[in-house]
This record gives C-alpha cells, structure tokens and sequence, in this order.
C-alpha cells in the first residue's frame, strides 16, 4: 500500500521512550527537592509539616476522587503519575509557615479537585491547579495570618517586605543583592526564598530537556525590563525585581507546565512576554507579589493563543499575490 | 385547580426554581449571598413585588395593548419596588442599608419581568398570585441556602450568629459566590435529573402495563 511505504507504519512491537508523563513528573520533584530542604532549614520542622500535608492531601484527593468515580484501586495505582505529588509540592512550598496547618489541605483539595479533576484529569486542567491552590489559600488566609515569616528567626513581618518596599518606592541601593539571591534575612514563602536551590532545580530540568530554559528566562528578563521601564529606565531596579519574590519559582516551575502553556514555539514568546509584562505592571500596580495571579490569568489565554498561533505544515508554501 | 398550583408550586420551588434552574436574577445572586440574612431580606422583597407585579399584570392582561406590554409591565414593577423600598426604609433600616443598591435594582430583574411576560399575561389572577408566590419562595430558598452556605464557610457565622473561629474568606469573596453559585447549579440539575428519570421509568412501567392487553386485541 502508498500509505505505509510513505509513513513507515509497522506492526505492533514498537519503540517505547521512556519519557513518559510520570518519568517528568518524577523528575519535577526532584528538581524541587533542593528547595524544600533549604525550606525546612530556613523555616524549621513547621515548613516540613506544611509541604508534607499538602503533598499526602493532593494525592489523597486524586485517589478518592478517582474511588468515586467508580474506578478499580488497582487501576488508580496503574495511572498514578506524579502530577498530584507536584501539585501537592508546589502548593506547600508556596505558601508561608504562618498559616495554619489546614491551610495547606483545603489549598490542595481545591487545586486537585476543583482545577484539575472536575475539568477531566491530568492534561485537561485549564490552569495550572497549583497556582489556583496557592491563590485559593492566598485569599482565603492572608488576611488572617498577616505578613510573612523571616526565615530563621521565624519573626512575621507585617508591614512591607523586600518586595513591596522596592515597588513602593523605598531606595534601590539599600537593597543587598546577595541577600536576596541566598534568602538570608529575606521574608516569603517556604519555597520562594532560596534563589540557588531554585536555579539548581532548574538547571537539572533544563538539562534532562524537560523545560526549555529560554522561555522561563524570557519571562524573568521581561519582567525585569518592564520594571525599569516603570522606574524611568532606573537599571538599579532589574536584578532586585527579579530576585525578590516568587517570581523564580514561579517562572521556572509554575509557568512551565506543559498543560497550560501554548503548543507552539511563537505562541510560547508571546505567552511568556505577555507574563513578564502582566507581572511588572501589576507589581507596580498592587506593591505586592502578582505573579501567581499573572500566571492564572495568562493560563486562561493559553487556548485564545493556540487557536491563532499555529505551526506552519511541512511543505506549506505561501500562496503568492495576485497568483491564482 | 389544586393539580395546577401543585404544579406551580413544585415548579417555582424545585423544577424551574428561578435562580438554580432557571438562571434569572443573577446579579443580586452573587452580590448579596455573603450572610444568609442579606438573601432573606432581598428574596422576600423580590416575593412581595413578584406577587403584586402578577397580579397586577394578570388584571390587565385585556387591557393592556401588545405592542406596549415591556414599559407598562417595567412601570407597574417599578411602582410596587418603590413601595417596597419606602416600607423598608421606614420598618427596616438595618436590612435597607445592607441590600443598597440592590433594592431599586429589583426593577430589571428578570425574574418578574420574566413571569409577568411567560405566565401573568396569559393566566388567571389567583394563578398569577400561586406563580408569583411560589417563584418568590424558590428565589428567598436559593439565595438563603447560598447566602447560609458562603456565611458559614467564609466568616463562620450563620444568620449573624459566631459558630467558631474558623473561616475560609474566599468564600466570602465574589471568586467565592460564583463557585458556591456553580455548586449548586450542578447539585439543583443532579436533582431534577434523578426525579425525571424516576419520573420516566415509573411511565414506561405504567405503559407496559397499559400495552400489553392492546397487543393481545390485535
């Protein structure tokens, strides 16, 4: 037949790549294990408590949601990829330790049942269910507990962190950047403080080729630019900008979920500037860490960018003007 | 006659409950639910009008010309929401503050724009009264089971009263109201999906029934 001999199709016994969705996943973890020790040691025994709840919640949650939908446990166990493990891991490391242990709980619950399995499981989640959780948490506890802890000495800062007094406008200069890359004396998340661990997460994704490490580069760079934009193209404003707050977590691992992000190489640019800038503007807008709120937003553009941005078909020849 | 306002009663309760099933009058739906209390105040304002509006509208239906049936029926709304908002005023005040804006708002809600148009204008007055009362209950019902619902997950109260310390403020926020909202739209269709299938396989039954002497004549 024409049509095997052009695409080569073969008989049952093929090639399987050992890349699947839960070798990724796997790895995501332990590219994220760095930072949740340098968490533990910054924050203590109480950080462990809180990563550790939320990561057995996601994946409870998963199991029983899957039980009721009538589905065998051996089943479940055949399927289980790490997605929830992830989720789970990313929604402890960034939130603070001052919440309240069942913080951690609900915020898992809602991103694992409300995101992601109500909308039909992993890979049809409109946003990414870690970001929401975070948000969920975000809102529902914030004004609650009030401030972030520093690490250490476990003090709560309740006026402006680094980064609200940087884009409120307190002096660039007094800023000392060493101590925002190592997190020392830096209040935040559990996971968001330590930059290197971070970097080192993301350099094994990126090296295993599980990220494209440009597109998250993008996004920290645009974000930075941005800000010195805002700033009267003050330079002394873009290392801080990108080294304070979230936004290396989250653009290295939030805003690299393959789910929620544009099928397409172009779509990704855009995807990723338009994050940067989102991200900037409403820092600069709010005085407070938005990128977990640019990311959820963006997610919901990801399709509107597919359905526009599409990969040229191989052979496709522009048809000439005028030519018919 | 009693079959009929069974009829309308399960319907403005239960099958097409305006808020749920129908999904009219969303807007003080979400505004309003934070504490069970606001939902009470707010439906029974909406039942007061509701049933007045009909009735009026049931009485007129004659008399009132085809073409110009919208800016009559919005002009007798409006004129019983302004009774509505001056009795509050004077007799509620604590409820009057905490509806706001939403009270003279009732006029373009389309739940009694709606009724009077689908039902009032083409049924008797006592059915028109059933209707508007029925409706009503099922707005008050709906907005009180979110209102309770949101008031007791976001700030651990209910009907004002502290139940514990414990909350969770998103459901206190509008991303909240529209996810309570989404709840129980899911669990209202749940229900009348459950009914109408019992519903459906106790008429086939019947049917079979009936059927099979039939089968023998021929």
């Amino acid at each position: 037949m024409a049509e095997n001999k052009l695409f080569g199709f073969s008989a049952s016994p093929h090639v399987k790549g050992k890349r699947t969705t839960k070798w990724i996943m796997a790895n995501v973890c332990i590219a994220l294990l760095p930072t949740t020790v340098m968490g533990i040691i910054y924050f203590g025994l109480y950080a462990l408590l809180i990563v550790g709840l939320s990561v057995v919640s996601a994946v409870c949650a998963e199991v029983i949601y899957k039980l009721i939908t009538k589905k065998t446990l051996s089943c479940i166990v055949k399927e289980f990829d790490f997605t929830s493990v992830v989720t789970g891991l990313l929604v402890g490391l960034s939130i603070g330790v001052n919440y309240p242990w069942y913080a951690p709980i609900l915020g898992s619950i809602f991103a694992i049942i409300v995101v992601k399995m109500l909308f039909g499981g992993t890979g049809k989640n409109l946003v990414n269910p870690a970001i929401a959780g975070r948000i969920f948490i975000f809102i529902s506890f914030q004004t609650v507990v009030g401030g972030w802890v520093l690490p250490m000495s476990g003090d709560v800062i309740t006026g402006a962190t680094t980064l609200g007094g940087l884009y409120s406008g307190s002096d660039v200069s007094t800023i000392n950047l060493l101590n925002l890359l190592l997190g020392n004396n830096l209040a935040g998340c559990i996971g968001e403080t330590c930059k290197i661990a971070l970097l080192c997460g993301a350099i094994y994704l990126a090296i295993l080729k599980i990220i494209d490490i440009r597109l998250p580069l993008i996004y920290v760079a645009v974000t930075g630019l941005t800000t010195v934009c805002l700033y009267g193209f003050n330079f002394a404003y873009f290392l801080p900008s990108i080294l304070s707050g979230g936004l290396i977590l989250g653009a290295f691992f939030m805003a690299t979920d393959y789910v929620t992000t544009p099928n397409t190489f172009i779509g990704n640019l855009i995807y990723f500037t338009a994050l940067g800038i989102v991200t900037a503007v409403l820092r600069f807008a709010t005085h407070m860490e938005t990128v977990s709120f640019a990311i959820l937003l963006l997610n919901l553009f990801v399709p509107l960018i597919d359905k526009h941005v599409i990969n040229r078909p191989f052979g496709y020849k522009k048809p000439i003007k005028g030519d018919k | 006659m009693m079959k009929k306002l069974k009829k309308i009663a399960s319907d403005g309760i239960i099958t097409s409950n305006p808020t749920f099933r129908l999904v009219l009058g969303t807007c003080p739906t979400l505004a309003l639910t934070t504490m069970a209390m606001n939902g009470i105040g707010m439906g029974l304002a909406v039942t007061f009008v509701l049933i007045c509006s009909n009735l009026i509208v049931s009485l007129l239906r004659h008399v009132i010309p085809k073409q110009v049936r919208i800016p009559a029926y919005v002009l007798i709304i409006a004129t019983f929401v302004t009774v509505i908002r001056l009795l509050l005023d004077k007799f509620l005040p604590d409820i009057y503050d905490s509806l706001g804006l939403f009270l003279p708002l009732i006029v373009v809600n389309c739940i009694i724009l709606g009724r009077a148009e689908s039902f009032a204008s083409k049924n008797a007055p006592l059915y028109a009264v059933a209707d508007g009362l029925f409706m009503g209950i099922g707005f008050t019902l709906a907005l009180t089971l979110m209102g309770a619902f949101r008031e007791i997950l976001g700030s651990g109260m209910i009907f004002g009263i502290k139940l514990w310390d414990f909350q969770i403020a998103f459901f206190s926020s509008n991303a909240g109201a529209f996810f309570t909202y989404g709840v129980f739209i899911a669990l209202f269709s749940l229900i009348t999906s459950v009914v109408a299938k019992r519903k459906k396989e106790k008429t086939t039954k019947n049917n079979e029934v009936v059927c099979e002497p039939v089968a023998e004549v021929k």
